[in-house]
């Protein structure tokens, strides 16, 4: 069975070689104190803090080999999105960054696919550098975060990204980026609960985000994947659902029931749990599912795939389907 | 086949009389909106109040009937809970909004049984508050926020309130008030509701099993409105999590999951899925009937929904109407 992972963190060489080099890297701060990293310009620390991202496309490959994965959809490691830099800066650096990223693809077209990263912040830039990524550099599509600084997705002003993403056949890989975004951190950081909680709760807010801001209602064609399973979106879609059903500012955009429009995503199977997983798939479908390792931040037992083949709940045609044939279809790997 | 109501609240008599023309109850007043709807004014902070929540205990007891509703276990309203004012002012209002719940079970004794609300800013006045409800009034327990002015359940200030808790049988039913933790993200949609009632509940179940809370007090009956949130579903990264966690890091001996069994949770996920899986991974004996009465959040016909379930037997029906409440509370 072959095996493509949606959900695969990249690091550019040109960050490795800054920190190595002790250099600054577009608007982030190198330091060598606690461990070697940058501040971002509103004093977050990014650090690479797995040796893994400091493979070699060779040693990656012979990682993926180890466990069996086929092939990644490679997008950048989403600490490095870039947001709340002026825009000049970040439009600079995705051109970089994506025509690395067409540059591994090119290199190992049998082991990665890639999606780019986007200034968002300036939409027309953005879509320039979309069209960019998918007419001339081959890529897949794009990875978006779960908000653009103070903004949501619903903003009327990134419609028409999503509409170029739509008319682009480009795919969108929603994933929350950790150190900027957790609204859960405004509550509390203690126990790790922004990441085991906030995150999902973030994947959660796309979904609904994406359902309630009428995107899904304007762009029935968009292929877009969130990430984490699209976190308890689904288990807590019975209470949207309702939610839209009393009151009518959740009727402003669309005039179906949100949970009519769950199928129209996809989600990576990255549940944590096989019930958890089975609910999934008993929502959206099997079709709606795909593999998202989140490599390399998680030890897999054996593997991605090896988890998957293992799943007593899981038809075979159902275990097919998440582990390549539905991202087979849908992106043409 | 009785049906006992874990999650339905109390706007008080008192606090209606004694804002009646412009009037002040402590400081908290009432308005009407452009469509004469009724609305809390609590400082800065707006409420909207449904019409049910106007209703005296004979008109709620009239709605009940028609519910198929025996038993009221009645919670106050989450927006009394004060905890943002003078304690001075949480102490009163507490009081009366307990007194009040106290006389509707003295008058219906098989139709009404008590919440309190508490002062949590104040512990010690919180404890001597569910001392004296417990003890004189007949309470089953208390409803408390997920948060106390910014601050979770597992600070160590918050220790021998759990204790009073654990050692008066009270059983704590955790229900959000004012913002959740979406608000500051987005307020449309009615998200910070839909989906931030659900991620209160999860922080708080991670909270008390990530802060020792549970280990603390081995016999702490807590319950959590809307079915736990998140918690059953997104327990695996919890676990994950814990398993990465040094031994210093880690306050519970065992991984997040095995607590699930530890809390109870009420009914109103609104999906049979979701409620199904609730029972099978939090065990049948954990699951009470709760509606959220008078709330728009509400199912219209809730005990019908928990009948027409297919995927429940009749055994997992009547343990969810009233056996597993008749048990815990004596009821």
């Amino acid at each position: 069975m072959r095996k493509i992972d949606v959900h695969s963190h990249y690091i550019p060489r040109s960050v490795i070689q800054a920190q190595d080099q002790e250099q600054d890297w577009y608007g982030l701060t190198y330091s060598a104190a606690p461990s070697p990293g940058f501040d971002d310009p509103s004093g977050r620390r990014v650090a690479i803090n797995s040796p893994k991202l400091r493979f070699t496309p060779e040693e990656r490959i012979a990682d993926m080999d180890a466990s069996g994965t086929d092939i990644q959809l490679v997008s950048i490691h989403t600490p490095y999105f870039g947001y709340s830099w002026d825009p000049a800066q970040t439009t600079q650096m995705a051109r970089e960054v994506n025509d690395e990223i067409s540059a591994l693809v090119r290199q190992h077209p049998d082991k990665f696919a890639g999606m780019a990263a986007l200034p968002v912040q300036d939409v027309d830039a953005a879509i320039e550098e979309l069209e960019r990524a998918v007419n001339t550099l081959g890529l897949k599509g794009a990875e978006l975060d779960a908000a653009i600084n103070d903004e949501n997705w619903d903003e009327p002003r990134f419609l028409p990204l999503f509409k170029a993403a739509e008319s682009l056949d480009a795919f969108l890989f929603f994933h929350p980026q950790p150190q900027d975004n957790i609204v859960a951190t405004a509550r509390t950081r203690k126990y790790s609960m922004p990441n085991s909680i906030g995150v999902p709760l973030e994947d959660a807010m796309i979904v609904a985000t994406l359902i309630f801001g009428g995107i899904l209602e304007e762009c029935p064609n968009l292929k877009a994947c969130v990430a984490h399973g699209g976190g308890p979106a689904c288990f807590g879609m019975g209470r949207l659902d309702h939610g839209w059903m009393v009151r009518s500012e959740a009727r402003v955009n669309i005039q179906r029931p949100p949970s009519s429009y769950q199928k129209q995503l996809y989600y990576d199977f990255l549940t944590n749990s096989e019930p958890a997983l089975r609910f999934l798939i008993d929502s959206v479908g099997a079709d709606r599912v795909v593999i998202g390792s989140d490599w390399p931040f998680v030890e897999w037992n054996p593997s991605p795939g090896g988890w998957l083949e293992g799943l007593q709940s899981l038809s075979q045609d159902e275990k097919e389907k998440i582990a390549y044939r539905n991202l087979e279809q849908l992106l043409g790997i | 086949m009785r049906a006992i109501d874990v999650h339905a609240h109390l706007t008080p008599q008192c606090f209606w009389q004694a804002t009646r023309d412009g009037g002040s109850w402590h400081g908290l007043r009432r308005e009407q909106d452009a469509r004469g709807r009724e609305v809390l004014v609590s400082g800065d902070e707006r409420g909207q109040l449904p019409p049910r929540a106007s209703w005296t205990p004979e008109q709620r007891l009239a709605d009940m009937d028609s519910l198929g509703v025996d038993i009221h276990v009645v919670s106050p309203y989450a927006g009394f809970y004060n905890y943002h004012l003078d304690a001075a002012v949480a102490v009163v209002t507490s009081r009366e909004s307990n007194d009040e719940i106290a006389g509707m079970i003295q008058s219906w004794p098989d139709r009404f049984a008590g919440l309190a609300t508490l002062p949590m800013q104040d512990v010690d006045a919180t404890v001597a508050e569910l001392e004296r409800v417990m003890v004189n009034l007949g309470f089953k327990g208390a409803m408390i926020d997920d948060k106390v002015n910014g601050k979770l359940l597992d600070e160590p200030e918050f220790l021998p309130f759990w204790k009073a808790a654990e050692q008066l049988g009270a059983l704590i039913l955790f229900h959000q008030g004012g913002d959740t933790v979406v608000s500051p993200r987005i307020r449309r949609y009615h998200l910070p509701n839909s989906i931030g009632n659900l991620a209160d509940r999860t922080l708080t179940f991670a909270s008390l099993v990530f802060g020792g809370v549970m280990d603390a007090c081995p016999d702490l009956k807590v319950c959590f409105s809307h079915g736990g949130g998140y918690a059953c579903y997104g327990v695996g990264r919890m676990d994950r999590n814990w398993r990465s966690m040094s031994a210093e890091e880690r306050r519970n001996p065992e991984a997040p999951s095995a607590y699930l069994k530890r809390f109870y949770y009420d009914s109103i996920v609104y999906t049979e899925a979701a409620l199904r899986f609730l029972i099978d991974t939090a065990g049948i004996d954990r699951v009470f009937f709760g509606t959220d009465w008078p709330y728009d959040m509400a199912q219209d016909w809730p005990v019908s929904w928990v009948l027409s379930l297919e995927s429940l037997t009749q055994d997992e029906k009547e343990a969810i109407l009233w056996k597993n409440m008749e048990r815990l509370l004596d009821l």
